[in-house]
Protein backbone atom coordinates (compact mmCIF):
# COMPACT_ATOMS: atom_id res chain seq x y z
CA UNK A 1 0.00 0.00 0.00
CA UNK A 2 1.53 3.17 -0.92
CA UNK A 3 2.09 6.22 1.78
CA UNK A 4 2.79 9.60 2.10
CA UNK A 5 5.60 9.66 4.54
CA UNK A 6 6.53 13.17 3.24
CA UNK A 7 5.25 14.80 6.29
CA UNK A 8 7.63 12.59 9.18
CA UNK A 9 10.40 12.08 6.85
CA UNK A 10 12.59 14.73 8.20
CA UNK A 11 11.84 13.36 11.82
CA UNK A 12 12.42 10.18 10.55
CA UNK A 13 16.04 11.06 9.08
CA UNK A 14 16.59 12.53 12.41
CA UNK A 15 15.64 9.43 14.28
CA UNK A 16 17.93 7.02 12.04
CA UNK A 17 20.89 9.28 13.37
CA UNK A 18 19.82 9.53 17.18
CA UNK A 19 19.39 5.21 17.21
CA UNK A 20 22.83 5.27 15.32
CA UNK A 21 24.40 7.22 18.28
CA UNK A 22 22.60 6.08 21.13
CA UNK A 23 24.22 2.63 21.66
CA UNK A 24 27.69 4.06 20.09
CA UNK A 25 29.58 3.67 23.34
CA UNK A 26 28.95 0.02 23.88
CA UNK A 27 32.08 -1.79 23.99
CA UNK A 28 33.04 -4.46 21.59
CA UNK A 29 34.99 -6.45 24.37
CA UNK A 30 35.61 -5.16 27.72
CA UNK A 31 38.57 -5.91 29.95
CA UNK A 32 39.76 -6.57 33.09
CA UNK A 33 41.03 -3.91 35.48
CA UNK A 34 44.21 -5.88 35.88
CA UNK A 35 44.66 -5.99 31.99
CA UNK A 36 44.23 -1.78 32.32
CA UNK A 37 45.94 -1.29 35.09
CA UNK A 38 49.07 -2.78 33.35
CA UNK A 39 48.56 -0.70 29.90
CA UNK A 40 49.98 2.50 29.71
CA UNK A 41 46.81 4.28 27.83
CA UNK A 42 44.26 2.33 29.13
CA UNK A 43 41.11 2.06 26.64
CA UNK A 44 38.70 0.00 25.08
CA UNK A 45 37.28 0.19 21.58
CA UNK A 46 33.77 1.22 21.13
CA UNK A 47 30.88 -0.68 18.94
CA UNK A 48 31.36 2.61 16.56
CA UNK A 49 34.85 2.17 16.47
CA UNK A 50 36.02 5.05 18.66
CA UNK A 51 38.45 4.77 21.42
CA UNK A 52 36.75 5.45 24.73
CA UNK A 53 39.92 6.19 27.35
CA UNK A 54 39.76 5.56 31.25
CA UNK A 55 41.25 7.90 33.56
CA UNK A 56 44.38 6.15 35.61
CA UNK A 57 43.23 7.72 38.58
CA UNK A 58 39.95 5.65 38.75
CA UNK A 59 41.54 2.47 37.79
CA UNK A 60 43.91 3.41 40.72
CA UNK A 61 41.09 4.20 43.05
CA UNK A 62 39.02 0.59 41.98
CA UNK A 63 42.17 -1.13 42.84
CA UNK A 64 42.21 0.56 46.18
CA UNK A 65 38.85 -1.09 46.80
CA UNK A 66 38.99 -4.65 45.06
CA UNK A 67 41.03 -8.07 45.67
CA UNK A 68 43.98 -9.24 43.17
CA UNK A 69 41.08 -11.76 42.61
CA UNK A 70 38.18 -9.46 41.98
CA UNK A 71 40.26 -7.19 40.00
CA UNK A 72 40.70 -10.56 37.81
CA UNK A 73 37.10 -11.05 37.59
CA UNK A 74 36.10 -6.89 37.22
CA UNK A 75 34.96 -5.81 33.45
CA UNK A 76 35.73 -2.55 32.19
CA UNK A 77 33.41 -0.54 31.73
CA UNK A 78 30.58 -1.27 33.87
CA UNK A 79 27.49 -1.52 31.73
CA UNK A 80 24.52 0.43 33.26
CA UNK A 81 20.99 -0.47 31.54
CA UNK A 82 18.59 2.05 31.01
CA UNK A 83 15.27 0.52 30.17
CA UNK A 84 12.25 2.86 29.95
CA UNK A 85 9.80 2.43 32.61
CA UNK A 86 12.13 1.97 35.33
CA UNK A 87 13.11 4.26 38.08
CA UNK A 88 16.85 3.60 37.56
CA UNK A 89 19.10 1.34 35.95
CA UNK A 90 20.64 -1.54 36.61
CA UNK A 91 23.81 -3.14 36.97
CA UNK A 92 24.77 -6.88 35.87
CA UNK A 93 27.38 -8.13 38.20
CA UNK A 94 28.74 -11.62 37.69
CA UNK A 95 31.32 -11.84 39.90
CA UNK A 96 30.00 -9.86 42.83
CA UNK A 97 32.80 -7.40 42.55
CA UNK A 98 30.10 -4.95 41.02
CA UNK A 99 28.00 -4.49 43.84
CA UNK A 100 30.96 -4.49 46.83
CA UNK A 101 32.37 -1.15 44.87
CA UNK A 102 28.83 0.15 44.40
CA UNK A 103 28.62 -0.71 48.52
CA UNK A 104 31.71 1.25 48.59
CA UNK A 105 31.01 4.18 46.77
CA UNK A 106 27.32 4.96 47.70
CA UNK A 107 28.34 4.16 51.51
CA UNK A 108 25.56 1.56 51.71
CA UNK A 109 25.06 -2.23 51.06
CA UNK A 110 23.89 -2.34 47.63
CA UNK A 111 22.04 -5.77 46.98
CA UNK A 112 22.09 -7.96 43.93
CA UNK A 113 19.18 -10.05 42.86
CA UNK A 114 19.76 -12.60 40.45
CA UNK A 115 23.11 -11.17 39.54
CA UNK A 116 21.39 -7.80 38.73
CA UNK A 117 21.80 -4.45 40.93
CA UNK A 118 19.22 -1.92 40.97
CA UNK A 119 20.71 1.59 41.44
CA UNK A 120 18.33 4.70 41.29
CA UNK A 121 18.55 7.75 39.74
CA UNK A 122 19.75 10.10 43.17
CA UNK A 123 22.24 7.40 43.60
CA UNK A 124 23.74 7.09 40.21
CA UNK A 125 24.87 10.92 40.19
CA UNK A 126 27.02 10.01 43.11
CA UNK A 127 27.96 6.50 41.01
CA UNK A 128 28.87 8.93 37.92
CA UNK A 129 30.58 11.33 40.09
CA UNK A 130 33.14 8.64 41.06
CA UNK A 131 33.28 6.86 38.00
CA UNK A 132 32.79 8.96 34.90
CA UNK A 133 35.29 6.70 32.81
CA UNK A 134 34.77 3.34 34.33
CA UNK A 135 30.63 3.04 33.77
CA UNK A 136 29.22 3.24 30.65
CA UNK A 137 25.40 3.53 29.65
CA UNK A 138 23.40 0.91 27.21
CA UNK A 139 19.83 2.08 26.40
CA UNK A 140 17.82 -0.54 25.87
CA UNK A 141 15.04 -1.77 23.94
CA UNK A 142 13.45 -4.89 25.62
CA UNK A 143 9.74 -4.43 27.23
CA UNK A 144 8.87 -2.10 24.46
CA UNK B 1 -1.33 22.50 15.54
CA UNK B 2 -0.37 18.66 14.56
CA UNK B 3 -0.69 17.63 10.83
CA UNK B 4 -2.78 14.49 9.61
CA UNK B 5 -0.52 12.15 8.16
CA UNK B 6 -0.92 12.38 4.66
CA UNK B 7 -2.44 8.93 2.99
CA UNK B 8 -3.44 7.80 -0.48
CA UNK B 9 -5.61 5.27 0.24
CA UNK B 10 -7.93 5.46 3.19
CA UNK B 11 -7.86 1.47 3.82
CA UNK B 12 -7.55 -1.15 6.59
CA UNK B 13 -4.19 -2.02 6.35
CA UNK B 14 -3.32 1.51 6.21
CA UNK B 15 -4.96 2.05 9.48
CA UNK B 16 -3.10 -1.00 10.89
CA UNK B 17 0.09 0.14 9.43
CA UNK B 18 -0.78 2.89 11.04
CA UNK B 19 -1.13 2.02 14.41
CA UNK B 20 2.12 0.27 14.38
CA UNK B 21 3.86 3.01 13.57
CA UNK B 22 2.05 4.77 16.31
CA UNK B 23 3.18 2.36 19.30
CA UNK B 24 6.77 2.61 17.70
CA UNK B 25 6.70 6.31 18.16
CA UNK B 26 5.54 6.40 21.32
CA UNK B 27 8.20 3.67 22.01
CA UNK B 28 11.05 5.70 21.00
CA UNK B 29 9.76 8.95 22.54
CA UNK B 30 10.20 7.20 25.87
CA UNK B 31 13.84 6.37 24.88
CA UNK B 32 14.02 9.81 24.09
CA UNK B 33 13.19 10.71 27.00
CA UNK B 34 15.42 8.87 29.12
CA UNK B 35 18.48 9.45 27.32
CA UNK B 36 17.13 13.57 27.56
CA UNK B 37 17.75 13.05 31.68
CA UNK B 38 20.75 11.41 31.34
CA UNK B 39 22.28 14.15 29.18
CA UNK B 40 20.47 16.97 31.98
CA UNK B 41 21.52 14.55 34.81
CA UNK B 42 25.21 14.77 33.28
CA UNK B 43 25.06 18.47 32.06
CA UNK B 44 24.44 19.40 35.90
CA UNK B 45 26.84 17.71 37.53
CA UNK B 46 29.90 19.02 34.98
CA UNK B 47 28.48 22.34 35.85
CA UNK B 48 29.06 22.01 39.28
CA UNK B 49 32.01 20.43 38.84
CA UNK B 50 33.66 23.27 36.57
CA UNK B 51 32.36 25.49 38.64
CA UNK B 52 33.86 24.03 41.62
CA UNK B 53 37.11 23.44 39.38
CA UNK B 54 37.28 27.09 38.70
CA UNK B 55 36.70 28.24 42.04
CA UNK B 56 40.01 26.07 42.69
CA UNK B 57 42.19 27.36 40.26
CA UNK B 58 41.48 30.99 41.44
CA UNK B 59 42.34 30.29 45.06
CA UNK B 60 45.93 28.27 43.16
CA UNK B 61 46.21 31.09 40.80
CA UNK B 62 46.35 34.05 43.47
CA UNK B 63 48.84 31.66 46.29
CA UNK B 64 51.55 31.04 43.18
CA UNK B 65 51.38 34.56 41.96
CA UNK B 66 52.15 35.40 46.39
CA UNK B 67 54.71 32.81 46.09
CA UNK B 68 55.90 34.15 43.21
CA UNK B 69 56.34 37.60 44.15
CA UNK B 70 58.21 36.65 46.91
CA UNK B 71 60.70 34.59 45.30
CA UNK B 72 61.41 37.40 43.24
CA UNK B 73 62.33 39.50 45.56
CA UNK B 74 64.24 36.86 47.44
CA UNK B 75 66.42 36.28 44.48
CA UNK B 76 66.11 39.08 42.44
CA UNK B 77 64.20 39.78 38.93
CA UNK B 78 67.06 39.44 36.47
CA UNK B 79 68.44 36.66 38.51
CA UNK B 80 65.11 35.01 38.56
CA UNK B 81 64.79 35.30 35.28
CA UNK B 82 68.34 33.30 34.74
CA UNK B 83 67.37 30.53 36.49
CA UNK B 84 64.00 29.87 35.03
CA UNK B 85 65.66 30.51 31.48
CA UNK B 86 67.97 27.68 31.82
CA UNK B 87 65.76 25.38 33.81
CA UNK B 88 63.66 23.02 31.75
CA UNK B 89 60.55 20.88 32.29
CA UNK B 90 58.89 17.98 30.19
CA UNK B 91 55.15 17.70 30.34
CA UNK B 92 52.95 15.39 28.82
CA UNK B 93 49.31 15.64 28.67
CA UNK B 94 47.21 12.37 27.07
CA UNK B 95 44.43 13.62 25.24
CA UNK B 96 41.95 10.94 24.89
CA UNK B 97 38.38 10.52 24.27
CA UNK B 98 35.19 9.11 26.55
CA UNK B 99 31.70 8.65 25.50
CA UNK B 100 28.62 9.45 27.78
CA UNK B 101 25.80 8.42 26.35
CA UNK B 102 26.48 8.57 22.48
CA UNK B 103 28.01 12.16 23.02
CA UNK B 104 32.03 11.72 22.67
CA UNK B 105 33.62 14.16 25.22
CA UNK B 106 37.38 14.80 25.83
CA UNK B 107 39.99 13.33 27.82
CA UNK B 108 42.84 14.98 29.53
CA UNK B 109 45.36 13.62 31.66
CA UNK B 110 48.22 14.60 32.67
CA UNK B 111 51.07 12.79 33.39
CA UNK B 112 53.11 13.22 36.84
CA UNK B 113 55.88 11.24 36.33
CA UNK B 114 57.32 13.99 33.91
CA UNK B 115 56.26 16.49 35.84
CA UNK B 116 58.52 15.40 38.47
CA UNK B 117 61.42 15.52 36.54
CA UNK B 118 61.78 19.57 35.76
CA UNK B 119 65.28 20.21 35.97
CA UNK B 120 67.31 22.99 37.29
CA UNK B 121 70.83 23.84 36.39
CA UNK B 122 71.91 25.54 39.40
CA UNK B 123 70.42 23.79 42.33
CA UNK B 124 73.09 25.81 44.81
CA UNK B 125 71.71 29.24 43.55
CA UNK B 126 68.32 28.66 43.98
CA UNK B 127 65.57 28.44 47.40
CA UNK B 128 62.92 26.64 48.66
CA UNK B 129 60.84 29.61 47.40
CA UNK B 130 61.24 28.73 43.88
CA UNK B 131 60.71 24.89 44.09
CA UNK B 132 57.47 26.18 46.12
CA UNK B 133 57.15 28.55 43.29
CA UNK B 134 57.35 25.65 40.78
CA UNK B 135 54.82 23.29 42.74
CA UNK B 136 52.03 25.84 42.82
CA UNK B 137 52.14 27.03 39.28
CA UNK B 138 52.26 22.70 38.09
CA UNK B 139 49.36 22.76 40.33
CA UNK B 140 47.88 25.41 38.14
CA UNK B 141 48.37 23.69 35.26
CA UNK B 142 46.66 20.49 36.46
CA UNK B 143 43.87 22.61 37.08
CA UNK B 144 43.97 24.46 34.07
CA UNK B 145 43.93 21.08 31.69
CA UNK B 146 41.31 19.71 34.00
CA UNK B 147 38.93 22.72 33.87
CA UNK B 148 39.86 22.69 29.67
CA UNK B 149 38.10 18.88 29.82
CA UNK B 150 35.06 20.17 32.09
CA UNK B 151 34.32 23.37 29.82
CA UNK B 152 34.45 21.22 26.27
CA UNK B 153 32.18 18.28 28.04
CA UNK B 154 29.74 20.86 29.00
CA UNK B 155 29.80 22.72 25.70
CA UNK B 156 28.95 19.36 23.91
CA UNK B 157 26.59 18.22 26.43
CA UNK B 158 25.08 21.40 25.75
CA UNK B 159 24.97 20.71 22.25
CA UNK B 160 23.70 17.20 22.43
CA UNK B 161 20.67 18.10 25.04
CA UNK B 162 19.22 20.83 22.37
CA UNK B 163 19.43 17.97 19.61
CA UNK B 164 17.52 15.75 21.25
CA UNK B 165 15.44 18.04 22.78
CA UNK B 166 14.56 19.17 19.13
CA UNK B 167 14.02 15.24 18.66
CA UNK B 168 11.57 14.93 21.70
CA UNK B 169 10.07 17.89 20.58
CA UNK B 170 9.28 16.69 17.09
CA UNK B 171 8.15 13.55 18.22
CA UNK B 172 5.90 14.81 21.37
CA UNK B 173 4.35 17.68 19.23
CA UNK B 174 4.18 16.61 15.57
CA UNK B 175 4.30 12.67 14.83
CA UNK B 176 2.72 11.36 17.95
CA UNK B 177 -0.29 13.69 17.48
CA UNK B 178 -0.17 13.43 13.88
CA UNK B 179 -0.45 9.68 14.03
CA UNK B 180 -3.25 10.08 16.63
CA UNK B 181 -5.23 12.51 14.28
CA UNK B 182 -4.85 10.01 11.29
CA UNK B 183 -5.71 7.44 12.98
CA UNK B 184 -9.07 8.92 14.76
CA UNK B 185 -9.62 10.43 10.62
CA UNK B 186 -9.81 6.50 9.53
CA UNK B 187 -11.79 5.24 12.36
CA UNK B 188 -14.26 7.93 11.80
CA UNK B 189 -14.49 7.21 8.14
CA UNK B 190 -14.78 3.27 8.24
CA UNK B 191 -17.37 4.22 10.80
CA UNK B 192 -19.30 6.00 8.67
CA UNK B 193 -18.75 4.31 6.13
CA UNK B 194 -20.19 1.19 7.93
CA UNK B 195 -23.61 2.98 9.00
CA UNK B 196 -23.57 3.83 5.02
CA UNK B 197 -23.01 0.96 4.31
CA UNK B 198 -26.47 -0.67 6.75
CA UNK B 199 -28.28 1.90 5.52
CA UNK B 200 -27.80 0.78 2.16
CA UNK B 201 -28.63 -2.79 3.07
CA UNK B 202 -31.61 -1.59 4.62
CA UNK B 203 -32.37 0.13 1.57
CA UNK B 204 -32.31 -2.72 -0.86
CA UNK B 205 -34.04 -4.64 1.58
CA UNK B 206 -37.05 -2.35 1.87
CA UNK B 207 -37.03 -2.05 -2.00
CA UNK B 208 -36.75 -6.31 -2.72
CA UNK B 209 -39.83 -6.34 0.03
CA UNK B 210 -41.57 -3.71 -2.07
CA UNK B 211 -41.04 -5.71 -5.21
CA UNK B 212 -42.25 -8.89 -3.88
CA UNK B 213 -45.55 -7.43 -2.49
CA UNK B 214 -46.18 -5.85 -5.72
CA UNK B 215 -45.58 -9.30 -7.26
CA UNK B 216 -48.57 -11.14 -5.38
Amino acid sequence: MPTDHSSDGPVAGYLKDEFKVLNAQIPRKRRSLTELLKEEHPHVVCNDGNTHFFKRKELEYLSQMLYESERNSLLLPIIMEVTPDQSGVTIKSKGGSEAKLLSKILGMTVVSKGNVITIFRPQLNVVRKALKTTTQYVFLFRNL
Amino acid sequence: MAKKVQITRPTKIELARLRRRLKLATRIQKIVKDRLSILIMELLQTVRECASVKERLLTEFSEAYRSLSITTGYHGYVSLKKELMVSEMAMKVNAGTRNVAGVRMPLFEIEKADLMKSKKKNMAGTSSFLDHSTELSQKCLETIIELAEFQKSFELLGMEINKVKRINNALEYVVVPGLDMTIKYLTMKFEERDREEAARLKHVKLLIEQREAYAY
